[in-house]
């Protein structure tokens, strides 16, 4: 018998049951003496949750999932030994993921252009500059179906060809690298684990537009990517597959990285061209769009790090490939930074049309704490929230905005019921309020009042009357504002109102915040019944807040306390009482 | 250096496969797995290897996504199954080395995924 390898995992995580099953486990192939031949093995985590125990074999990989102290004599005997399934108790795992666009990230070192060559690296390029025009490199992206994955979705070969329309002596390409959305950080991942990729993109992008620069547009905040991409287009240069008649042929292309300097708004596109140009990073009105006027006045493509990341494969694997993948309008897959109350939080990229329920459940694990997930929110400051009822509703650039969200690039954060809507609104606002330009007064002015009423609200302040007032600014911001930040702004607002209304009632009418979030509307005190007088509440306070003694029992003094729920978090008894 | 063509990107793919080694460990070395302490894991893991000779190539690597399990590394040696190991600490790297490398063992409690199963 070959050596056999055993793995054990308590997909409810109760240690134990798993310390028994484990005991068990182990005394059965004692008693069988395989010792020699098979290695027990606790796992931490086996991509399955909620599926009792689990036990998957090797070398065979059987994966058995429900499984019972029961089944083990079988398990040995059958799988082990005779190297046979036992059907009853087999479970089929179907891999929700797909990484495709993430195919580089944790298999190629970044640093090593070798490296990227040989996992197909440069590839698609060099095909394309030896047999196909751009209009050929177009029409493949077409059938691809690819959109933009910095959250517009405007189609990425109609953005294409409109540039190359038009007539000019000079012009660029630039790579959306100024991720901000709270919580987001797909595109860092990307351009730290897998650089190249993204050159190669710039380049065949460049080669169908006609430009002859290109621009790296990285925010500062992230030090590790700006030196690994640094080194990529050193690499790239060193290798004269930028340059000059890059591999042979006519075609030339430099590339030079710039830094955003920490503003959100330059993410957004005619911002971003005022930023590289060395401007203030102010917004200004489309038409014109950077197709016909961008950079220096000349005709610019913008693409983000996906997007970008995603065309060498595309042009390798061909478009009607990617066009198989995904829903009727979102093709492909999108990554996700799936954060929050989620067990697994992390990056994770799914096929378009994989549904949040999979997403959170399947891949995430589940909620934390064994709390119930709330909401799931998707698009950062300019998304929404959508509410646990709608949690089988697939991802997709249209799917996701009939729900009042957006796909947006690829945050996605879970909630609890310890996550107050009326907080999380403020929150996004608050962002939104501090990084608008405040060049346009819909959204200086709106974005302000708006915070005001939901401070009002949060503080138990609130009127009935301030939720039209919020839906009517929400609404002239939506119509007003000059760039995609105002205009997007309220939409957290928007939906948590849609969702949530009740909560704000509750805010507003009961003077009370459901979620113990917002700090004026409920306050702490010990019940004397259940309080043990053990001190732990004392001993946590930073305040000083709680005062007595062992001997008297303890106190709350209102005054002095800041609600931060530290006593309430710590209390063994569950004598701290919030309300 | 002189420009590359076509046929240079294959000389340097095969060139690059055939370096390929058997034995390797990858270690995540993005801004999530540096957070976490990947960068003593990996130079922690060079002189180990260093100084018992075992012939394990390591290699650093991008984020492979599970951040919550951070420091992440990808460990292959022959005849043993491609593990992803999560949460690794020195002591855990100590572990990877004597019994996952010397001993042809897995190791308890910080396996995160199983890539390939010999």
């Amino acid at each position: 018998m070959q050596q056999k390898r055993i793995l054990i995992k308590d997909t409810d995580l109760k240690k134990d049951r798993t310390r028994d099953f484990y005991t068990a486990f182990l005394t059965e192939i004692q008693d069988k003496k395989l010792e020699e031949k098979v290695q027990l093995v606790r796992v931490s985590d086996i991509g399955i949750y909620g599926k009792g125990l689990t036990v998957r074999v090797l070398p065979e990989n059987f994966l058995y999932c429900d499984v019972e102290t029961g089944d083990i004599s079988r398990i040995v005997s059958e799988s082990v030994v005779e190297g046979r399934p036992i059907e009853a108790l087999l479970h089929k795992p179907d891999d929700k993921q797909l990484r495709l666009v993430l195919r580089n990230c944790g298999l190629v070192d970044p640093e090593s252009i070798d490296d990227y060559i040989k996992h197909d690296g440069y590839q698609a390029i060099a095909t394309i500059l030896e047999k196909m025009t751009p209009e050929k490199v177009i029409e493949e992206m077409k059938i691809s179906e690819l959109r933009g994955r910095g959250g517009a979705g405007f189609p990425t070969w109609l953005k294409w060809k409109l540039t190359r329309a038009v007539e000019a002596d000079q012009k660029y390409v630039i790579c959306n690298g100024d991720e901000g959305d709270p919580g987001a950080y797909m595109d860092r991942s990307v351009l730290e684990g897998d650089p190249h990729s993204v050159i190669e993109g710039m380049m065949i992008a460049a080669y169908v537009i006609g430009a002859t620069k290109g621009f790296f547009y990285i925010r500062a905040e992230y030090p590790l990517a700006i030196e690994r991409v640094n080194r990529a287009v050193t690499q790239a240069h060193e290798y004269g597959l930028l340059g000059e008649n890059i591999l042979g042929s006519s075609f030339k292309l430099d590339i030079e990285i710039r830094l955003g300097a920490g503003a959100f708004v330059c993410g957004e596109e005619t911002a971003l061209i005022s930023s590289v140009e060395g401007k203030r990073g102010y917004p200004r009105p489309r038409p014109p769009y950077p197709s016909v006027k961008g950079l220096w006045g000349k005709p610019t493509v913008i693409n983000n790090v996906e997007t970008l990341a995603n065309i060498p494969l595309i042009m390798l694997k061909g478009g009607k490939w990617f066009s198989s993948i995904g829903t009727e309008k979102s093709k492909g897959s999108k990554v996700f930074a799936l954060t929050g109350k989620v067990k697994n939080s992390g990056l994770i990229e799914v096929p378009m049309g994989t549904t949040l329920k999979e997403i959170v459940f399947e891949i995430g694990g589940g909620g934390i704490a064994g709390k119930k997930v709330k909401a799931v929110q998707t698009g950062g400051p300019s998304g929404g929230v959508i509410p646990e009822d709608f949690i089988n509703a697939p991802v997709g650039y249209e799917s996701l905005q009939k729900l009042g969200s957006i796909m947006g690039s690829g945050g996605m954060i879970v909630m609890n019921e310890d996550d107050c809507m009326v907080d999380i609104a403020k929150f996004y606002l608050r962002f939104c309020v501090d990084e608008s330009c405040g060049k346009c007064a819909p959204c200086r002015i709106g974005g302000t009042q708006l915070l005001h009423l939901l401070e009002k609200i949060s503080e138990g302040k609130g009127e009935i009357e301030d939720l039209d007032r919020l839906r009517r600014i929400s609404r002239a911001m939506q119509k007003a504002a000059l760039c995609g930040l105002g205009q997007t702004a309220p939409n957290p607002v928007l939906s948590t109102l849609r969702y949530f209304e009740d909560e704000y009632k509750a805010h507003i009418v009961e003077k009370k915040c459901p979620a113990g979030r917002c700090a004026g509307l409920f306050h702490f005190s010990i019940i004397e019944e259940k309080c043990k007088r053990c001190g732990l509440c004392f001993r946590n306070c930073p305040v000083q807040a709680v005062s007595g003694n062992r001997d008297q029992g303890y106190l709350i003094f209102e005054e002095k306390c800041i609600n931060c729920g530290r006593c309430f978090e710590v209390c063994k008894f569950e004598a701290v009482s919030r309300g | 250096m002189k420009k590359l063509t076509k046929d240079d990107l294959q000389a340097i793919k095969q060139e690059e496969l055939k370096k390929e080694t058997a034995n390797w460990i990858k270690v995540g070395l993005s801004t999530c797995g540096i957070a976490a302490g990947a960068q003593d894991i990996y130079d922690f893991l060079v002189e180990e290897v260093k100084k018992r000779n075992l012939g394990v190539s390591i290699q650093r690597c991008g984020c492979a996504g599970m951040c919550y399990a951070e420091p992440l590394i990808e460990v292959k040696v022959e005849g043993m199954p491609k593990v992803f190991y999560g949460k690794v600490n020195k002591e855990t790297a100590m572990k990877i080395v004597e019994k996952h490398i010397g001993g042809k063992i897995l190791v308890n409690d910080h396996i995160y995924d199983i890539r390939s199963s010999q």
